[in-house]
């Protein structure tokens, strides 16, 4: 994996966009992220992005480690660091300087049609993105069976840890490999 | 402890401006919400915040807790690190921001690189892969899961239960959408006529994000760029009566 200076500017320029449209949450651009990993600029296989993807879940704290992964994978530490800054620093900007003129904004009309109209949007592309990654050549049946098994569960009880799901989606998996 | 409800008063809470804005060090910020993003799995890192800052260490209020999560959901980016770097600079400026966004994701990255380090070094066995593919096929379920909840309410079939949830001391963390979207019991305005056309736009809206860039792939930043502003300008000239 060569850190070279051209790899680190496309990471970069990759994933600075995203960090600016990703609406509702980094969940949101896993379609594009795939997209741009895969297709676009070869830095994984479409094996490596689900499993990065599951690594991201799986770890701790915000989900959106996925980009970090790529960063990683794709040119080591120094990818990471980049494409750390370069997804999260441009979105945190933003909102630093947002942050000191909403409080002018709050219960306006517009700040109202704002946060009504970006609901649909970013609803529609977790959707796309959870599609996205089902639709991938390494996914089987028993990925959509587990997947909406999951989502049943967790709607019909959103108090078990969602950690719980997804240690059992591994068990399954596991399993269901040992007896095929 | 504050107890009053959230998200129901449109104007700037009065007894935010009596809580003091420095009664946590930069580094206890740092820590704190380093702390947050190493304990939350599964994405409801945002109700852990809510927990230690407005439960527990009780450093901002109720009514400007939910501002917060209201603008980390507008602007761009992953939305608990947009609440992060809020809560930093109203604690303790700009390098609060900075110490309470840095706190958020360092440690969860490096367990993540650890994870994926070990994943390439023992991750050719084929039990292995089986793990991890079975990993991501449940957290694709979290994800329609989270999906679907916010598109339930967003469509009128979504219950007031997901609200009480949130606002119990439960262990347990509400996701994210369930914490914005069930602020309020959807029967207040199911009859509403302009409410059911509304809903009709909506999910045609869902929809067409859906198909659009998860079925047909067309290109997400121009296919975001033209439906937003379409979404928002429908919400602006037939506002829902909800809040």
């Amino acid at each position: 994996m060569p850190a070279d200076a051209k790899t680190l500017a496309t990471l970069a320029l990759v994933f600075a966009p995203l960090s600016l449209v990703s609406v509702g949450g980094g969940s949101s651009i896993i379609a594009e992220m795939q997209h741009q990993a895969v297709a676009v600029h070869h830095w994984t296989t479409q094996r490596e992005f689900t499993d990065l993807f599951a690594i991201a879940r799986a770890a701790p704290g915000p989900g959106m480690l996925l980009a970090t992964l790529i960063g990683f994978i794709t040119a080591g530490w120094l990818g990471a660091v980049v494409v750390t800054l370069a997804f999260f620093l441009p979105s945190s900007l933003l909102m630093y300087v947002t942050v000191s003129i909403f409080n002018r904004w709050r219960g306006s009309t517009w700040h109202r049609a704002i946060e009504a109209g970006l609901a649909p949007i970013a609803i529609g592309l977790i959707l796309a993105g959870a599609f996205a990654v089902l639709t991938t050549e390494g996914s089987g049946v028993l990925a959509w069976v587990l997947a909406l098994a999951v989502t049943v569960f967790r709607m019909w009880r959103p108090s078990l840890h969602p950690l719980v799901l997804i240690g059992l989606g591994a068990a399954v998996f596991v399993v269901a490999h040992t007896f095929a | 402890m504050e107890n009053e409800p959230t998200g129901t008063s449109a104007d700037v809470p009065a007894h935010s401006g009596d809580v003091p804005t420095a009664r946590v060090t930069l580094l206890e910020l740092f820590l704190l919400f380093s702390q947050l993003g190493l304990s939350s799995f599964g994405g409801a890192v945002s109700a852990w915040v809510h927990r230690a800052f407005v439960e527990r260490r009780e450093l901002i209020g109720e009514a400007e807790f939910a501002a917060a999560l209201g603008l980390a959901r507008i602007i761009p980016g992953a939305n608990v690190v947009n609440l992060a770097v809020m809560l930093g600079h109203r604690l303790r400026g700009a390098a609060g921001a900075i110490a309470a966004g840095l706190g958020l994701i360092l440690g969860p990255t490096l367990v993540a690189i650890a994870l994926m380090i070990a994943y390439r070094r023992w991750g050719g066995s084929p039990g292995s892969r089986a793990l991890l593919e079975g990993a991501a096929a449940a957290s694709v379920g979290l994800l329609i899961a989270m999906g679907l909840a916010a598109g339930a309410y967003l469509i009128g079939i979504g219950t007031k239960s997901e609200r009480d949830d949130v606002s119990s001391n439960r262990h347990h963390a509400p996701s994210f959408w369930s914490m914005i979207f069930f602020r309020k019991p959807v029967s207040t305005f199911r009859d509403h006529a302009l409410w059911t056309w509304r809903n009709a736009a909506n999910t045609a809206l869902i929809g067409a994000v859906f198909i659009l860039i998860g079925v047909l792939h067309f290109r997400m930043v121009p296919t975001v760029l033209v439906l937003t502003p379409a979404s928002i300008a429908l919400a602006y000239l037939f506002p829902l009566p909800r809040d």
